[in-house]
């Protein structure tokens, strides 16, 4: 049995354990913290569950869901999703809808969205190079003002117009018409199961626990098979020769450094610091490209309310820009079961920082008194109902798409991809802003390609529908997985062979032809037997057509005249009905297309 | 380019093909049947000189006339003829649109 050795604990690094034990592996997980689960880390202070963000369960990916329901079981809970956004100290639902933002802007603003908005359809940014420019786009300049632009620059630390329009656009960039149209005609997707799959706006699944129980319990199973998950391991060199990781260092708790070895190796750290472990170093442009690479670190106040029920949401947006922190999360409408004491309220207020930032090494005291400062001016809590606090904090939680990530991270990559035996995974490990089910996904395909399947790793993108992109086989600007069999892609290519077929074009000339000939020649045929029988009167009610086509008569010169001008007029028909019915479906695909646009965006600053 | 765009330019360039074969049976049980309910309707309704026009059409349909044992008659020339009409009409659709894609 091959050893593999992972670094991370979080999802990605625990997935792939998990699979390469199903696999029949030797994986050893190394974890710098004392905890793991990493970014989806259950943090427990005096019995008080927090989340570190927010980790809402929701997959399009079958095979991650299922992953989930195996590891938790009955432990997962459905519940609903209620956020707003707090701007101008009023508190608008998010996704926004029309009557409530009207309402909370007034008329006037309204109007002025309105008008905002009408000028970014008839005259956009011909360019869509950063965030700005992307939403302006499409919600118009006044709107981006009041719901994206103060909350992105929180989170994010820099200007939206210094980030890249990539992760904004990829949500849209990879909306299938094809899936829309057939949303549209034959209704919403359904999963393996039947039910209708649907999306993380009105529901969502979450741990009884918080998102650290199915970390936990993962570790758990990792044990009982006899997988050691090795906690307090900082790992500090990655020791390589010919092209191949030979073994790891990493300092324990106690300062003592270990030497861990394998034949595999699986990296979730992020891609900076694995660059700076690499014994011997890499080429000086690989380090540039790493130092480029930026993260933004976070840091979540929890504070211990007095009081039964602060807020129904389960978070609100702070885009009031007199105020640092970002989000505040209410973690017992996560799950009920995420505080101790039902009387009591416990929310984590998030404030995005650099690690650079003064506040970043400011005193738990000092934090807290800070985040009831600010929970005061927004009005959500009394001083005195405050009864207790303390400060997480979490380095690099956010890798950075910056206006030059992309070029660093090519240069990163291709030189890691010199490696034969160490693949990297995960958030960090792809520096991606991938959400938790494609970082796991991430970490299944590696963990395969050690056993010999080719999955790129890199092809992962955040939207990716996996069951869609096996059953399309197409690839996009971003590369589908390669692992897809004929067997499987065959029963769901049917639906796309029939939008092709519904949606398929006619021809106006062919079909102006078919009408044309055929319609000529039954007149002239309709003549022709008249004036074979022959009589008295030769087509008298036949003749009466003389009065819309001029020169048609019973002879043979009428007949053949009659036909051509039939034939015409047939023609002329056949080819409306055709550019008719083919504009029709082109609009109705136009009106599918731009309805999906729309949904796709509606919980946008959800992916911020 | 986007998925949807490229999905889009890829629909557009997807031209119908008919199938001969179904277009004639649609258009035979339509002549078939439209020909038929003509002629009963006017056999029902009945009068002095039940279907003077429709009549006409024995002139092509040899055995045709307006009435009970003509709509049945009817049902087989309208039928014939409908089918013969679709089939060519998606022939020559088929042909022409072939040629024009190549």
């Amino acid at each position: 049995m091959s050893r593999v050795l992972i670094t991370g604990a979080g999802p990605a690094g625990l997935t792939a354990a998990y699979e390469l034990s199903k696999l029949g592996l030797r994986p050893t997980v190394l974890e710098a913290d004392d905890q793991v689960g990493g970014l989806s880390r259950t943090v427990n202070y005096r019995g008080y569950r927090f989340d570190i963000g927010g980790h809402r369960f929701f997959s399009k990916v079958p095979l991650i869901n299922e992953l989930w329901e195996e590891i938790l079981r009955e432990d997962f809970l459905v519940r609903p999703r209620l956020s707003r956004i707090y701007y101008r100290e009023r508190f608008f639902d998010y996704p926004l809808k029309a009557a409530n933002a009207l309402a909370g802007l007034g008329p006037v603003e309204a109007f002025l969205i309105g008008l905002s908005y009408t000028k970014a359809r008839l005259f956009p940014h011909a360019e869509e190079t950063n965030f700005e420019q992307w939403v302006s786009n499409r919600f118009g300049d006044r709107l981006y003002q009041i719901f994206f632009k103060t909350y992105t620059e929180k989170v994010w630390g820099i200007p939206c117009t210094e980030i890249s329009a990539d992760w904004a656009a990829q949500r849209i960039k990879n909306l299938s018409l094809r899936e829309a149209l057939r949303s549209a005609l034959l209704g919403s997707k359904r999963g393996e199961d039947g039910e209708i799959i649907t999306t993380l706006i009105d529901q969502f699944n979450y741990p009884r626990f918080g998102p650290g129980m199915m970390w936990e319990r993962c570790k758990d199973l990792l044990a009982a098979r006899g997988h050691e998950t090795v906690e307090g391991v900082r790992v500090e060199r990655v020791r390589h020769r010919h092209g191949r990781v030979e073994c790891v260092y990493g300092r324990r708790a106690t300062g003592e450094l270990a030497e861990f070895g394998a034949e595999h190796f699986i990296s979730t750290m992020p891609l900076r610091e694995l660059i700076h472990a690499l014994d011997p170093p890499p080429p000086d442009e690989v380090i540039a490209a790493a130092n480029r690479l930026r993260y933004r670190d976070y840091l979540t106040v929890v504070l211990i309310v007095k009081r039964e029920e602060v807020f129904p949401d389960n978070w609100i947006y702070i885009h009031a820009p007199e105020v640092k922190m970002g989000r505040i999360q209410n973690y017992k409408n996560w799950s009920p079961e995420m505080t101790p004491d039902p009387s009591r309220t416990s929310l984590g207020l998030e404030y995005f920082l650099w690690e650079k930032d003064e506040e970043w090494d400011w005193p738990r005291e000092r934090l807290v008194k800070l985040g009831v400062q600010e929970c005061v001016r927004i009005g959500i809590v009394e001083p005195s109902e405050v009864e207790d606090g303390t400060v997480v904090r979490m380095k690099k939680a956010y890798p950075v798409y910056d206006q030059n990530y992309h070029e660093s991270l090519a240069i990163i990559r291709n030189y890691l991809e010199s490696f034969s035996n160490l693949q990297t995974v995960g958030r960090n490990g792809l520096h991606r802003y991938n959400n938790q089910d494609h970082s796991m996904l991430t970490a299944v395909y590696a963990a395969r390609n050690i056993v010999g399947e080719q999955n790129d790793v890199w092809a992962v993108n955040t939207e990716m529908e996996y069951h869609e992109a096996e059953a399309t086989g197409r690839q996009g600007d971003r590369l589908t997985p390669t692992r897809v069999t004929a067997g499987a892609m065959a029963p769901d290519e049917a639906p796309d062979d029939l939008i092709d077929a519904v949606f398929a074009k006619l021809d106006p000339v062919a079909l102006g032809v078919a009408l044309s000939v055929v319609s000529g020649l039954t007149l002239f045929l309709a003549s022709a037997t008249l004036l074979f029988k022959g009589g008295k009167n030769v087509g008298l009610r036949l003749r009466l057509l003389g009065n819309y086509l001029i020169g048609f008569e019973m002879t043979w010169t009428g007949a053949l005249i009659g036909a051509v001008e039939v034939g015409i007029g047939a023609f002329a028909l056949g080819y409306l009905v055709a550019w008719g019915r083919n504009w029709l479906l082109a609009a109705y695909c136009y009106l599918v297309a731009r309805r999906a646009e729309a949904k796709a965006r509606r919980d946008l600053l959800d992916k911020v | 380019m986007s998925r949807a765009k490229k999905e889009a330019e890829e629909l557009s360039r997807v031209v119908i093909r008919i199938h001969a074969g179904v277009l004639a049976v649609v258009c035979a049980l339509i002549g078939g049947f439209g020909l038929f309910g003509m002629t009963l309707w006017l056999v029902v309704k009945g009068g002095a000189r039940v279907g003077v026009h429709l009549q006409l059409l024995s002139n092509y349909f040899i055995g045709y006339s307006v009435t009970w044992t003509g709509s049945l008659i009817g049902f087989f020339y309208g039928a014939l003829l409908g089918g013969v009409i679709g089939w060519i009409i998606g022939k020559i659709y088929n042909a022409v649109a072939g040629f024009r894609q190549k």
